[in-house]
């Protein structure tokens, strides 16, 4: 199959993420490996996901599931060795499927040699490669992102008796920006990755690489900087290949990461997430179009990121206190299922396991513009442990079957590296993608149409979007347009049916095609054009004049 | 299907988009244009502050205006295209309006309202006149939290008035209001309100809407439907009331939309009022001063002169309405020199009684009873001024107490009469 020639491939992809360590064991030491990934490309090619987004699998003390890199250029021993990521690179390009790794710029494990060689002594060469100070007061300015096990954004090093920045976990040091050695290097990091044929990066921790007194420590000029020149020596070596920016932040903070189309290809649009959440909990699509009008255009190539769950909490920090006060009390009564400033759970419990909210929420991931990313085990409504510490419970072994641990290794269970899901609802027994495969109607068969149906239009990847405004504010209607194509969305964000009256004037003289029956709707005419919706259901209409 | 008959098809399309509310806000309008633009902007500051989580609709039921009332209510909307920077909200806030069919009357503005409330299935309702000129946020929630957080069926107002201000209320509506039902509700007849939707949904199933009575006097009617049925009452204190003079500016007006209601409602309740026998305290959730007493200029002569000229022209009206005692006793003191007179709580005790009961024998034109009651009401109120002039706030409170526990102590006669 091969992949598609063109430098804008990611508009038009679909994502999935996955954790090299949850998919599938081959080797049976309890941990998913590459071989257990590559064997399971054939289930991501009928998915009909074009692109995967692996979670670190670089050598690391996992204090912090592998963002605490220890060593840039080489492959866990517990997932495999490079030759088995060669392997499934090829097979995934083989498949039509890119392959985007991640890369932690802001910060090493401190067992990486470069963090033992810099505590070793001031005078050492790497000294400078991380940030130091004989204070802890520097920065004062600076959030602490990690509230719940953080104090202070500085650690105290015995060994070289001074303190050093940390803006996530104390055993993560940030490196130096500054420092060019350090730039040098991490592209050539960058470099061997590209080298062997990966797609893509998704760069972690973006807005914190460079640190300033008297500023937040975010977002800063330098620190776009130091992206705008990663970037300039990506597209002068490796042109179609593509950087995802992970910048928690407002728009108006997100934007700047696109530059002039010379920084990020990409970025995750975090605050539209929760919103997309409260919007079906209020069942008004207020929240979610206001973050959307206040969602600066960006350039032509480049696109936003949407995501429904992933590996992290579902974030809060992108939201009025007002809005995380609701949405603890509508998505995490249980406080056990609260992290830091989000709520550590899994697409389908956060929605009751309601197969209508499921879908529609997925429905808009697919339709809104940007490229959606789909979080492993999502698209079979697997559940979470929150019984697990910090985001584990939202990282447990792919069910692929109901047999011996789910189909996922044939460790024995004790040795998984997590526990697997067992509860009589969400447990591998009742949710696994084998008996899911055997109906028509599961979810995953359900998803497996959703993606054909955003395949079969380049309009939901490249497209512009015009929200239309009917009256009844539990109606989210849009239309998105990319030449002469044209396609109408309208969910309905209630558990109620509701009646709409959308203003299709503009359309006048289209007939409305719904997408997944093409069956034929009444001709667009100058009356508003009445709709009704059962509770929680959405229409995709190809508007066409025939 | 009541539903169908009350609320316009405009009215019901607006409601459809509306949807399910949890809290609903009522304002009935005619040619407030001055106010209500303000009026809707507090009672939205006080949703999103109060209740930012709640489904909640502002419903402005409109007689008829051609000053642009409705635009000004329509545009303090909250949605997706309308951003109020200053005040951060959830969710939609919807400001709804449609006029009401017949023209302007409080009665169909406020079935209006309660049959939007009903739709809508709101748990906490209330109305806020289009004409107040002092409205503040925290009314709201001292208004809609007890009845939507506590359960409470209906929230009357407290307010801070001068001692000589509200008359008809504190020596007519308030006292028999009291003696009849049972329940001590000091401002029964009130421009703000809060009621739930259960109580509004019995309301609006009641027949009262069929009479001049229901049309006219509906606010009091609603009260006294909750004072007579399984309902939760309670009180609180707003602050001062001040509203573009025109509800009650003509006092016949006045006694049609009150006392007529008020005298209607014996007829429907008989076995309830006629049974109670004493009057009990009603919650009050939030106090405050209640009476100021700065000087006031008031014309107490020209009271007294309509006074004694109404008990002479009206004398065949009175002759049919009153006993010949308490005629008597009204032709006598109406002949007194003006520093003489006074009009006693017994006999105006015994006057409002005896009108009631006219009022239910239909003896003449229920509207001519209402009508002689005026010059009668005047006489005590020039009784009251004098009583009081130089009364602090505590003692008109206690001479007002006076006046309830008269209409109390007396009713015998009332149940006499009607027997």
């Amino acid at each position: 199959m091969g992949l598609p020639e063109d430098p804008l491939w990611y508009k038009d992809a679909i994502i999935y993420q996955v954790h090299v360590r949850a998919f599938c064991d081959t080797n049976g030491d309890g941990i998913g490996d590459f071989r257990g990934l590559t064997q399971r490309l054939d289930y991501l090619q009928d998915l009909g996901i074009n692109a995967l987004w692996l979670m670190p699998f670089f050598p690391s003390p996992l204090r912090d599931d592998g963002y605490d890199i220890a060593d840039y250029k080489s492959v866990h021993p517990g997932y495999g060795d490079l030759d088995d990521f060669k392997t499934f690179l090829k097979v995934a390009h083989e498949r039509g499927i890119r392959v985007i790794v991640e890369m932690v710029l802001n910060h090493t494990s401190d067992q990486h040699p470069w963090f033992q060689e810099s505590r070793s002594s001031r005078e050492n060469p790497r000294r400078d490669w991380y940030v130091w100070s004989d204070t802890d007061a520097k920065y004062r300015g600076t959030r602490i992102i990690f509230v719940d096990s953080e104090l202070s954004n500085w650690a105290w090093d015995p060994i070289s008796k001074s303190y050093y920045w940390h803006r996530f976990f104390s055993h993560q040091p940030d490196l130096n920006y500054d420092n060019p050695g350090v730039r040098d290097e991490m592209w050539n990091v960058m470099k061997f990755w590209l080298e062997i044929g990966v797609d893509g990066f998704r760069l972690d921790a973006v807005p914190y690489l460079v640190e300033r007194e008297g500023t937040s420590c975010e977002n800063l000029p330098e620190t776009h900087a130091v992206i705008r020149e990663l970037r300039r020596r990506l597209d002068g070596s490796f042109p179609g290949r593509m950087l995802l920016a992970e910048a928690n932040q407002w728009p108006a903070n997100l934007r700047p990461y696109f530059g002039d189309g010379d920084e990020f290809h990409m970025a995750f649009h975090f605050p539209l997430m929760p919103r997309m959440f409260m919007a079906l909990k209020l069942e008004d699509r207020k929240p979610l179009t206001e973050i959307l009008y206040q969602t600066p255009e960006i350039p032509e190539p480049c696109q936003w990121c949407l995501f429904l769950r992933n590996h992290d909490e579902l974030t809060l920090e992108m939201v009025t206190d007002l809005e995380r006060d609701y949405m603890y009390e509508a998505y995490a009564q249980d406080k056990t299922t609260r992290l830091n400033l989000g709520i550590r759970r899994r697409l389908a419990p956060l929605l009751d396991n309601d197969r209508r909210r499921i879908e529609l929420m997925n429905g808009m991931l697919m339709s809104l513009p940007g490229t959606p990313i789909l979080y492993y085990g999502d698209e079979i409504g697997m559940g979470d442990n929150v019984h697990l510490g910090d985001r584990n419970g939202v990282r447990t072994p792919m069910q692929w079957d109901g047999g011996w641990n789910a189909g996922f290794s044939p460790a024995d269970p004790e040795r998984l590296y997590l526990p697997l899901i067992l509860s009589p609802v969400y447990g591998y027994q009742a949710v696994n993608v084998a008996s899911q495969k055997r109906f028509g109607h599961s979810l995953l068969s359900w998803m497996k149409r959703l993606i054909r149906i955003r395949k079969s239009t380049s309009v939901f990847g490249r497209g512009s979007i015009e929200f239309l405004h009917p009256d009844n504010h539990r109606i989210l209607a849009y239309v998105r347009t990319l030449d002469k194509e044209a396609i109408l969305a309208v969910n309905n964000l209630s558990s109620s049916a509701q009646a709409v009256e959308l203003d299709l004037r503009r359309f006048k003289g289209n007939i409305l095609i719904e997408m997944s029956s093409r069956n034929i709707f009444p001709r667009a005419g100058d009356s508003p054009y009445l709709l009704t919706l059962g509770p929680y259901q959405f229409y995709w209409f190809r508007l066409r004049r025939i | 299907m009541t539903e169908e008959s009350i609320l316009t098809d405009e009215f019901l399309r607006q409601l459809i988009n509306v949807g399910e509310a949890d809290i609903l806000v009522g304002v009935p309008t005619y040619n407030n244009a001055a106010t209500v633009g303000q009026v809707v902007q507090t009672i939205r500051a006080g949703l999103l502050k109060c209740f930012p989580r709640e489904r909640a609709v502002i419903v402005n039921a409109d007689g008829g205006s051609t000053d642009g009332t409705q635009d000004l209510v329509r545009g303090v909307s909250v949605n997706d295209q309308r951003y109020v920077s200053d005040l951060p909200a959830l969710r939609t806030l919807h400001c709804i309006s449609a006029k009401y069919e017949g023209g302007p009357a409080a009665g169909a503005a406020l079935r209006s309202i309660l049959a939007a409330a009903e739709l809508l299935r709101a748990s906490a309702c209330a109305v806020i006149a289009g004409d107040s000129t002092n409205l503040e946020s925290e009314w709201i929630e001292r208004l809609l939290r007890p009845v939507y957080r506590d359960a409470i069926d209906l929230v009357m107002p407290l307010y801070r008035r001068h001692k000589f201000d509200g008359l008809l209320v504190r020596t007519l509506i308030y006292p028999m209001t009291r003696a009849l039902y049972g329940k001590r509700i000091k401002e029964p007849y009130a421009a703000e309100f809060a009621f739930s939707g259960r109580l509004g949904s019995h309301f609006l199933g009641e027949e009262v809407w069929q009479n001049d009575a229901g049309r006219e006097g509906s606010e009091i009617c609603l009260t006294v439907a909750a004072m007579t049925g399984e309902f939760r009452l309670a009180q609180t204190y707003l602050g001062s009331k001040s509203h573009v003079d025109s509800r009650s500016a003509d006092l016949v007006t006045a006694l049609r939309q009150t006392v007529g209601a008020l005298f209607w409602s014996l007829e429907a309740n008989l076995e309830t009022w006629s049974s109670s026998h004493d009057s009990h305290a009603v919650p009050l959730l939030n106090a405050g001063p209640e009476l100021t007493v700065e000087p006031l200029r008031v014309n107490r002569k020209r009271l007294h002169r309509m006074f004694c000229s109404g008990v002479t022209e009206l004398d065949p009206v009175l002759r049919t309405t009153l006993s010949a005692g308490t005629l008597a006793e009204l032709q006598r003191i109406a002949g007194l020199a003006e520093d003489d007179f006074r009009y006693s709580d017994e006999l105006w005790i015994r006057t409002v009684y005896e009108f009631a009961f006219s009022y239910h024998k239909s003896v003449i034109s229920r509207d001519h009873i209402l009508q002689a009651l005026a010059p009668l009401y005047r006489g005590k109120t020039y009784t009251f001024l004098i009583e009081n002039r130089d009364a602090s706030g505590e003692e008109v409170d206690r001479n007002v107490e006076r006046l309830c526990m008269a209409f109390e102590r007396l009713k015998p006669l009332l149940v006499e009469l009607w027997k």
